[in-house]
C-alpha cells in the first residue's frame, strides 16, 4: 500500500496489466524458442560462412601457408605486395570490364525482352521459359558447351562459318576476342534472369499511371523514361546489384572457358585468387585479394544504392 | 510444456548441425583388417591400369584393403592440403600431376618420409626406380614420394595424312620434323595442321622443341637461358613456323590439341601413352614413333606423378607396403603392358615382353634420354604459369622472341632466385 502511495510510477506500472515487466517476460518466453529454432542455421552459417570470413581476414596479415608450422606475420605486407602486383591490376581491370559490360548489356537486353514478352499468352510464356532456361544450368556446363561450340577447328560455330566461306575465328585463343566471348556467354546466361525480374516489376506498375501519361500527351519514349523506369526502380536496383555482385565474383566461366588466358586477358580477380591460393599455395596473399574484392563490392553496392536513391519506401 | 518441446527440437537441430560438421575417419580397422584410402587424379585412358593394381593388391593382401578414389587433378589440388592438415584426408594420394608440387607438402610437414626401402619383396626398391624420379622426390636426403608412373612423350602421327602427303614414315631428325610439319599443313591449317602444339593447361610440349634445337629454359643454377642466343634460336625456329607457316593453331590447351588430332585435323602430336586409347577410339590410323633426334642427340620430356603418404596416416607401415607393391617388378610389368606406359623400374628396361610390345617399346626406348620439366627448380609451378606459358603465348602470337624472352627471363630469374 505504502508503495502505491510513495511510488506512484511503480503503482502506475503495476496497474497497467503487469506493464513492461510482463511484456519482458512474454518477450523472453517467445525469444528463447525462437533462438533455439534459429540455432542450427546460426551454427551452420557461423561455422561455414562467418568464421571463415573472419579467419581469411586474419590470414591476410600472414604469409600463410596451409599446414605450415610457422606462419610469418607480415602485417599489411600482402596488401602492399598486391598493390605492386601487375597481375592484380590486370585482373582488376579485366573484372571491371567484365562487370560493367555484362551488367549494362544484360539490364538493357533483359528490359527490352521483358517489354516485348509482357503480354500473357502461351507463346510469350514459352519464350520466357526459353530465355530463362540458361539461368538454371550450371556455369561450368555452360562454359564447357560454349568452349566446344566456339572451337575454331571442331566447333559448331566454326563449322557453320566455314560453310559460309568465312574463315573460322579462334574466339577463345585470340587476345582480342577471348574476353568479349566470355562476356557474350555471361550475357546469354543472365538475360533470362533479368527478363523475369523485369516482367515481374513491370506487371506491378499501376495501369492508371500509363493512362494519365497518355492523357497528358506523352509518347512511347516519354512513357518509358518518365513512367516505366521510375516505377520499376526497386527492380532495377535489385537486378543491377545482384548482377554486379555476381559479375565481380566471376570464376567458373573463366576457369572453364579460358583458364584466365590467353596471356591473362580474361584473368579475373577470383581466378587470380584461386591460382594464388590453390596452385601457388599462398593462402595469405589469396585472402588479401578476397578482402580487396569484398571492399570493392561493398563500395560499388553502396554507390548503386545511392545512385538509385534507395530508401525505406523501396 | 511448449517451451520444453521447442528446446528439445532446438537441441536435436544443434546435434544434427554438429553431425553435419563432423567427418568420418579416413581409415578404420575392423576385424584386424586395415582400410587404406587413396586419392588419385588418373582420369584418363590409363585409369583401368591403376585400378587393376589396387584390385590385385586387395586380392593378395587379406589384411589390408585399399579404396582408390579418382578425381580431377584440380579437385585434388583444392582439397588435399586442408584435408591432410586436418587428418580427414586419405592415407595416400597423388597430390598433383606436377612432380614439383611435393615440395609444398614437404614444407608443410604433410607427407611422411618413406623409410621402408630396400631390396626385400615388401620394401620399396629405390635403387631400381628411375634415378631422376627418386632425386625429384628427395628433400633433405629423405624420400617423400614414389613415382606413381613414369611416362615419356612420343610422336603420334596420322598414317593416312602422311600417306596423302606422300611421306613414307615418321620424321627421324628435327630437320625432317620441321619439314614434315610444313608439308602436312594444308590450306593454312583450315584443312589440316601439320602439328597440334598445346602451350597451356597441358603437359609441356615446347621444351622438347627447344631441346631438339639445342636450347633450354633454365641452367644448372636455375637461371633463365631462354634469352640467350641458343635459347632464342630454339624458340624462334618453331614459333616462326607457327606464326608464318601455320603449322599449328595458337593457344591450344592440351585437351584441345588432343581433340584436334582425334578429329583428324592435325597430322602429328607429341603426347604421352595415356592418349593412345582415345586416338584409337576416335578411329585415327595411328602411328607412334620416338621423338626425332635433335641437334644434340635424342631427347624427350619425361613426366611422373608423385604418390605420397599422409603424415597423419594411422597406418604408415601398411601404406608403405602398398607403395612397395605398386612399384614392384611384376606389378609394373603388368601395368606397362596394359597401359602402354614405360616401366618406372630400370630392371624392366630389357624385359622381353615389354620390348616386343609395339606401344610400350616406343615409350620405354626413350626413358634413358628423357628429361623432366623444370626438375628441382624453386617455384617451378609459378615459373611455368607466370614465365614459360606466357612466353610461348607471346611469341606464337607474333611478338619478338628477343623482347619476350628478355622480359620473361627476368621474371623466371626472380621466381627461381637466380642471382647472376
Amino acid at each position: 500500500m505504502s508503495a502505491a502511495v510513495t511510488h506512484p510510477e511503480s503503482s502506475r506500472l503495476s496497474r497497467g496489466g503487469s506493464g513492461a515487466t510482463k511484456g519482458r517476460r512474454v518477450y523472453k518466453r517467445r525469444l528463447s524458442p525462437a533462438l533455439l529454432f534459429m540455432a542450427p542455421s546460426a551454427i551452420i552459417l557461423g561455422a561455414f560462412v562467418f568464421w571463415p570470413i573472419i579467419q581469411s581476414l586474419y590470414y591476410s596479415f600472414f604469409n600463410w601457408t596451409i599446414g605450415a608450422v610457422d606462419q610469418q606475420w607480415v602485417g599489411f605486407g600482402n596488401y602492399i605486395e598486391l598493390f605492386h602486383d601487375p597481375r592484380f591490376w590486370n585482373a582488376l581491370g579485366v573484372t571491371l570490364i567484365f562487370t560493367i559490360s555484362t551488367v549494362a548489356i544484360v539490364v538493357v537486353i533483359g528490359f527490352m525482352v521483358a517489354l516485348l514478352l509482357l503480354r500473357e499468352t502461351l507463346i510469350t510464356r514459352i519464350i520466357r521459359s526459353v530465355f530463362f532456361f540458361p539461368t538454371i544450368v550450371s556455369l561450368v556446363s555452360i562454359g564447357l558447351v560454349w568452349k566446344f561450340l566456339l572451337d575454331p577447328s571442331i566447333g559448331l560455330v566454326g563449322g557453320l562459318t566455314q560453310l559460309l566461306g568465312i574463315t573460322p575465328v579462334a574466339w577463345l585463343q585470340s587476345t582480342h576476342l577471348a574476353l568479349p566471348s566470355v562476356i557474350f556467354v555471361a550475357v546469354w546466361r543472365n538475360v533470362g534472369f533479368a527478363m523475369v525480374l523485369f516482367v515481374a516489376g513491370l506487371k506491378g506498375v499501376p495501369v492508371e499511371r500509363y493512362e494519365a501519361a497518355r492523357l497528358d500527351g506523352a509518347n512511347d519514349r516519354q512513357v518509358t523514361a518518365f513512367v516505366t523506369l521510375p516505377s520499376i526502380r526497386p527492380t532495377l536496383l535489385f537486378t543491377t546489384l545482384i548482377l554486379t555482385i555476381q559479375s565481380f565474383q566471376v570464376f567458373d566461366l573463366v576457369y572453364v572457358m579460358t583458364g584466365g588466358g590467353p596471356l591473362f586477358v580474361t584473368d579475373s580477380l577470383v581466378n587470380e585468387l584461386y591460382r594464388e591460393g590453390f596452385v601457388n599455395f599462398r593462402t595469405g596473399y589469396a585472402s588479401a585479394i578476397s578482402w580487396v574484392l569484398f571492399a570493392i563490392i561493398m563500395i560499388i553496392s553502396a554507390l548503386q544504392l545511392r545512385f538509385f536513391r534507395y530508401n525505406d519506401v523501396d | 510444456m511448449k517451451s520444453k518441446i521447442a528446446i528439445g527440437i532446438g537441441v536435436v537441430g544443434i546435434m544434427l548441425a554438429l553431425a553435419a560438421c563432423s567427418g568420418s575417419p579416413s581409415t578404420s580397422a575392423s576385424s584386424g583388417k586395415v582400410d587404406l584410402t587413396v586419392w588419385t587424379g588418373f582420369t584418363g585412358g590409363d585409369r583401368p591400369g591403376y585400378a587393376q593394381i589396387v584390385t590385385d593388391f586387395n586380392a593378395s593382401h587379406p589384411n589390408i584393403h585399399v579404396t582408390m578414389t579418382v578425381q580431377p587433378w584440380d579437385t585434388i589440388q583444392q582439397k588435399l592440403p586442408s584435408a591432410w592438415l586436418t587428418g580427414q584426408g586419405p592415407d595416400l594420394a597423388t597430390p598433383s600431376s606436377d612432380p614439383n608440387a611435393v615440395a609444398q607438402y614437404v614444407k608443410t610437414n604433410s607427407v611422411l618420409p618413406i623409410t621402408n626401402t630396400g631390396p626385400g619383396s615388401t620394401q620399396i626398391n629405390v635403387d631400381k626406380l628411375a634415378p631422376g624420379t627418386v632425386k625429384e622426390f628427395t628433400y633433405n636426403n629423405k624420400l617423400y614420394a614414389v613415382p606413381a608412373n613414369f611416362a615419356t612423350l612420343s610422336l603420334y602421327y596420322n598414317k593416312k595424312a602422311f600417306a596423302a602427303a606422300g611421306i613414307s614414315g615418321p620424321p627421324t631428325t628435327v630437320a625432317e620434323f620441321a619439314a614434315d610439319a610444313k608439308k602436312l599443313t594444308i590450306g593454312g591449317g583450315q584443312t589440316q595442321y601439320g602439328l597440334a602444339l598445346a602451350d597451356n593447361q597441358t603437359i609441356q610440349m615446347w621444351p622438347i622443341l627447344q631441346w631438339l634445337e639445342g636450347g633450354d629454359i633454365v641452367d644448372s643454377k636455375n637461371c633463365s637461358v631462354v634469352q640467350t642466343a641458343a635459347g632464342q634460336k630454339s624458340l624462334k625456329t618453331w614459333s616462326d613456323m607457327v606464326v608464318n607457316d601455320k603449322i599449328s593453331p595458337v593457344g591450344l590447351t592440351g585437351a584441345e590439341a588432343d581433340s584436334l588430332f582425334s578429329a583428324g585435323k592435325a597430322a602429328m602430336e607429341m603426347n604421352g601413352p595415356w592418349a593412345a586409347p582415345g586416338y584409337k577410339a576416335a578411329g585415327i590410323d595411328l602411328g607412334i614413333a620416338t621423338i626425332p633426334v635433335g641437334v644434340n642427340g635424342k631427347v624427350t620430356l619425361g613426366a611422373t606423378a608423385p604418390l605420397s603418404i599422409s603424415a597423419k596416416t594411422k597406418y604408415p607401415a601398411q601404406a608403405q607396403e602398398f607403395l612397395a607393391y605398386w612399384t614392384s617388378k611384376s606389378v609394373q610389368q603388368k601395368f606397362s603392358l596394359s597401359t602402354g606406359f614405360p616401366p618406372l623400374r630400370t630392371d624392366l628396361s630389357d624385359d622381353p615382353k615389354l620390348k616386343t610390345d609395339p606401344v610400350v617399346s616406343v615409350f620405354a626406348a626413350q626413358v634413358p634420354d628423357s628429361r623432366l620439366y623444370l626438375p628441382g627448380v624453386p617455384n617451378a609451378t609459378q615459373v611455368d604459369a607466370n614465365g614459360y606459358v606466357p612466353l610461348i603465348g607471346e611469341i606464337t602470337r607474333g611478338q619478338s622472341v628477343a623482347g619476350s624472352s628478355a622480359a620473361i627471363g627476368a621474371t623466371i630469374n626472380g621466381l627461381t632466385g637466380c642471382k647472376s
